[in-house]
């Protein structure tokens, strides 16, 4: 089944890069810590576990060079449409891989679905998504620029949002990720600075919930690291 | 453990939903093939579908390229969903499987 999802979500990518329409796109979610290993080189940096659905940010305001039906596109794939729950999110279901698009959310925000006329979906608006938006990094594979959040944003990023999961799974998947890949960045003096920039950008709430965060999850070491160079 | 059964429980989820998905998805396509009897050099083209195992032919006279191509499709893209509802199927089983499996200690 893995090969099967790779090779679909490489054809997927592949088609909506040479529609120009993924030079706007930001993949988020678990599929951009598997891109992280091109990203990283070394070849030792593997995420453990990662999820059917592929996450692509609309950075604001949604700029795109032609308009694309990114159904329509993925259609011959086998993908159907769903209009989820009673707000109607669009997602693109397929037995191997879900498509789904996110937004920022900002000021007071909406309960409804951000219209994206030129890609013919909508996508959910989702707090705390600019913050993934403002720190990307570009990486070269199969011969395509893929856009995935810098590594230290995603990390940041999870250890604010897992304590306002829903359930406690998905709570603690978050955290997980967050840690190792905070771990393995540690690792690096390179990317300890890019920590420390990326940390440095982030609202001063925002940091206090980090460092408050990792002190629940008992990450002493990671505390001292942020707070060193905050 | 609580991770992976709640990746597990979640796709699973997806699963049902892409299931029903692919049903109502069958449903909305015309249902048969197309085929045709020559008859004095034209083509007189009739719906062939099965219903409780007897072939039924509907007669639909002479079509355009277009709707021929409509047909085709549709056929096509019947294949092609009841192929992936299949594999949802599966998917199903085998999820259920897991997650009524006992955890090693």
């Amino acid at each position: 089944m893995e090969k099967n999802q790779l090779n679909l979500i490489l054809r997927v990518l592949k088609k909506m890069y040479a529609s120009e329409v993924l030079d706007n796109l930001v993949i988020v979610g678990s599929w951009a810590l598997y891109f992280y290993q091109y990203y990283f080189h070394q070849g030792e940096y593997f995420p453990d576990i990662r999820t059917r659905d592929i996450d692509f940010l609309v950075p604001l305001p949604p700029k795109f060079k032609r308009n694309v039906d990114i159904p329509l596109l993925l259609k011959e794939f086998g993908f159907i449409v769903h209009h989820g729950g009673t707000k109607g999110y669009i997602r693109l279901d397929h037995p191997e891989l879900i498509v789904e698009f996110l937004i920022p959310e900002m000021g007071k925000g909406r309960d409804t679905p951000y219209p994206l006329p030129s890609l013919g979906l909508n996508a959910q608006p989702l707090r705390f998504l600019h913050f993934l938006a403002e720190h990307t990094i570009t990486i070269e594979h199969e011969n395509m620029k893929l856009r995935l959040p810098h590594p230290a944003a995603y990390a940041l990023h999870k250890l604010i949002i897992f304590d306002r999961r829903r359930t406690k799974d998905k709570a603690e998947k978050d955290s997980k990720q967050a840690i190792q890949l905070l771990q393995y960045l540690e690792k690096n003096s390179k990317d300890i600075r890019e920590i420390k920039t990326i940390f440095s950008t982030m609202h001063k709430k925002w940091q206090k919930t980090v460092l408050e965060n990792l002190k629940k999850l008992d990450e002493e070491n990671l505390i001292q690291l942020l707070v060193k160079i905050s | 453990m609580n991770v992976i059964k709640g990746v597990l429980k979640e796709e699973l989820k997806n699963s049902l939903r892409m299931k029903r998905g692919y049903e109502s998805a069958i449903k909305k396509l015309p249902k048969g093939t197309i085929v045709f009897r020559l008859i004095r050099e034209h083509k007189y083209y009739y719906l062939v579908s099965k219903k409780k195992g007897k072939l039924l032919y509907k007669y639909k006279g002479k079509l355009s390229n277009e709707e021929i191509r409509k047909y085709e499709m549709a056929k096509k893209q019947r294949a092609k969903y009841t192929k992936m509802l299949n594999q949802v199927k599966n998917q199903i089983k085998f999820l259920r499987k897991s997650l009524r499996g006992k955890e090693s200690a």
